[in-house]
């Protein structure tokens, strides 16, 4: 997947290179609206990020230029300003979907994905890792021919973990991606952790592969070459 | 008391006070005035009585007499100096069988060197005949002033006021987070026009500050943003790195550290931006849905502490409250409600048209509990909050002119939200007439 990310500040810019460069992405940066407005009419992207507030331009404004050329680029607005109104704008500008400084990369990375199959794998719900495979249509788990009966949080759990394999999520990041605004006054985490292992005992009762695993003082793993014996 | 009647009122003593004076003054000029002209009409009597003697005639019948004595005196009893002398004082009238007040002219004269004595009286009005009239003149004249200076004081200080009264009202609608300057009335009394003068440089100033303080406070906010998201990516790519047990200790800890850090940026950010009113509600929210659907969403966390959940909900309940700020206010009572409870304890909300009542177990808050709402005051200084949940809530119910209260009593926490706004009044009854048809 080829993503464009459009972002003024280099720090977090390379943050988020870093780590969808490990996914296999080809990322690329630009830091303002012109550099950014050029390589849009040059290239094609499969996703683009974009940051609203760029020191010569208000990103908003890129989202006409990105619709008119390219119809099949994602485009994900990363705003520092928490506002309402620039996300009913942006989403109404043709932007998928929005995202507010700061966030979890993981979860970043996860909305990115959301959005890509929403958009370019047409019907195809299923997501499949080894024997586990999810369905983001009717929230469905299935372990090799069993139906896992998961309640809607431990499927988006389990699909947050997948999309996120090989990555260690804290336990934030998690509750984050879970509750979204309702953690803001909720300071422990034990929820993560009953959350977990519910979902781990499902998968292991249903006769899959526990694939995930606790990472000591800072959460959970998703490991994709655990294998069924050990 | 109003400025006006205060004026009137010492208008009114000052007034008692010298009608007092002017009617003593008027009773005694009176009185003198009529002693004489009476001693000079009697002195005139007297010289013609005195010219009838020398003529020579018999006069004695002559009507000049009637009140009249005459008498030759020997030349040692004339009084040196004096040719007449009055006196005055209550004497019999015989004529009307009354005591009255009796004035006696004596004159005398040297008629053909012979020395002769003149004695004519008469009874004038008397001290207590002219009091009465005098009082009663001036009783009338009183009340005329009283009526008169009430009413024009009434009338006069509505006028001269008229710019005070504005400015009054100009002051009392003035808000700092409208950000609006003041436009006071022009006047041409010069302490109003000092007294406009200072309030506008000090609303002025006043608006200045604000500005500065919440340009400080929004841009402060701002730029945290971006450092934090930036360790935050650093501190995750930094967690797949090969790290060994006690430095991932190290990274977890600064990773909540670092949590509470956003968590308290966007509650200040929110708190400033309710501040400047940025949320105007569009449409009415159903309330009653939306307090459904908080517990619902808290219902894992209700249930992970065993907490008893009892609810009354009422249908239909319609707030003109931006929706997302009704989320807010929920979900930071309800979370507040779970996390200050004690394992096995009971939440009850009840919601009607009234208003939203939130009661919880829990412990004995170790604050007063005023302060409760203030920002980063904790019922338990112990705990993990960051203590900004209730001012926020605070500020929404500001917002919305909802009152808000809080109680303890007998282990029970108690909040409770009245939607008393008049806006609530008049936006529900069309639409409940809209529900019921």
């Amino acid at each position: 997947m080829k993503v464009l990310i459009i972002e003024d500040h280099q720090e977090l810019a390379r943050n988020i290179h870093d780590y969808l460069a490990r996914e296999g992405y080809i990322c690329e940066l630009s830091s303002t609206f012109s550099e950014a407005r050029e390589k849009i009419g040059l290239f094609q992207y499969d996703c683009i990020l974009l940051d609203i507030s760029l020191p010569d331009g208000n990103g908003i404004n890129l989202l006409d230029t990105i619709r008119s050329e390219h119809s099949q680029s994602n485009v994900l607005i990363i705003s520092a300003k928490n506002a309402l109104d620039d996300k009913i704008i942006g989403l109404e500008k043709g932007a998928d979907d929005y995202i507010t400084k700061p966030f979890h990369l993981a979860e970043l990375h996860a909305r990115i994905r959301a959005v890509y199959r929403r958009k370019n794998l047409g019907g195809a719900n299923i997501i499949q890792f080894n024997e586990i495979s999810l369905n983001t249509d009717t929230f469905e788990v299935k372990i090799g021919e069993t139906i896992l009966d998961t309640t809607r949080k431990e499927f988006d759990l389990l699909l947050y973990f997948v999309v996120n394999k090989n990555r260690v999520l804290s336990r934030q990041s998690i509750a984050a991606h879970l509750w979204g605004d309702y953690t803001d006054n909720l300071a422990n985490f034990d929820f993560v952790y009953q959350h977990v292992k519910n979902l781990r005992k499902k998968i292991s009762n249903a006769g899959g592969t526990d694939y995930i695993s606790t990472v000591y003082g800072l959460g959970y793993k998703f490991n994709s070459h655990k294998h069924g014996e050990e | 008391m109003t400025l006006t009647n205060k004026f009137t009122l010492w208008y009114f003593a000052v007034m008692l006070l010298v009608l007092l004076i002017g009617g003593a003054i008027v009773y005694n000029e009176i009185q003198w005035k009529i002693g004489k002209v009476e001693v000079v009409r009697h002195q005139r009597l007297n010289d013609l009585i005195a010219a009838q003697i020398r003529s020579g005639g018999d006069y004695s019948n002559h009507p000049t007499r009637k009140r009249a004595t005459v008498s030759e005196i020997p030349v040692d009893s004339v009084p040196k100096g004096v040719a007449s002398y009055y006196t005055r004082g209550p004497g019999w009238n015989a004529e009307f069988q009354a005591n009255e007040y009796k004035l006696v002219v004596t004159s005398f004269y040297a008629i053909n060197g012979k020395h002769y004595r003149v004695t004519t009286y008469s009874f004038i009005p008397s001290f207590y005949q002219l009091l009465p009239g005098v009082v009663d003149s001036f009783k009338w004249i009183l009340i005329l002033l009283l009526i008169l200076v009430g009413i024009s004081g009434r009338l006069i200080s509505k006028y001269i006021l008229a710019p005070f009264k504005r400015t009054i009202k100009v002051i009392q609608s003035f808000d700092l987070k409208q950000k609006k300057a003041i436009r006071l009335p022009e006047t041409r009394t010069t302490e109003f026009r000092e007294l406009n003068e200072f309030l506008k440089r000090m609303t002025d100033k006043a608006l200045e500050d604000y500005r500065l303080l919440k340009e400080f406070a929004e841009n402060a906010s701002h730029e945290l943003q971006t450092p934090t998201a930036i360790i935050r990516g650093k501190l995750e790519l930094l967690m797949e790195s090969e790290i060994r047990d006690d430095q991932a200790i190290l990274i977890a800890e600064m990773q909540n550290a670092l949590e509470r850090l956003s968590r308290i940026h966007s509650s200040l950010t929110l708190l400033t931006k309710l501040e400047n009113y940025a949320f105007e509600a569009k449409t009415p929210v159903d309330f009653s849905q939306l307090t459904r659907e908080i517990l619902d969403a808290f219902d894992e966390l209700i249930q992970m502490k065993s907490l008893k959940l009892e609810t009354r909900i009422e249908e239909h309940i319609y707030l003109p409250l931006h929706a997302s700020l009704a989320d807010l206010l929920l979900s930071n009572l309800v979370s507040n409600a779970i996390r200050h409870n004690i394992p096995g304890g009971m939440i009850r909300v009840t919601l009607d048209k009234t208003g939203l009542v939130i009661s919880n177990t829990g412990r004995e808050p170790e604050v007063p509990t005023d302060e409760l709402f203030e920002r980063f005051k904790k019922g338990n200084p112990g705990s993990d909050s960051i203590g900004i949940g209730l001012a926020i809530v605070r500020q929404i119910c500001e917002l919305n002119n909802f009152n808000i209260t809080y109680g303890y009593a007998a282990g029970l926490h108690t909040l409770s939200i009245s939607f008393t706004s008049k806006l609530l009044q008049n936006l529900t009854l069309p639409l409940q007439s809209r529900l019921q048809p």
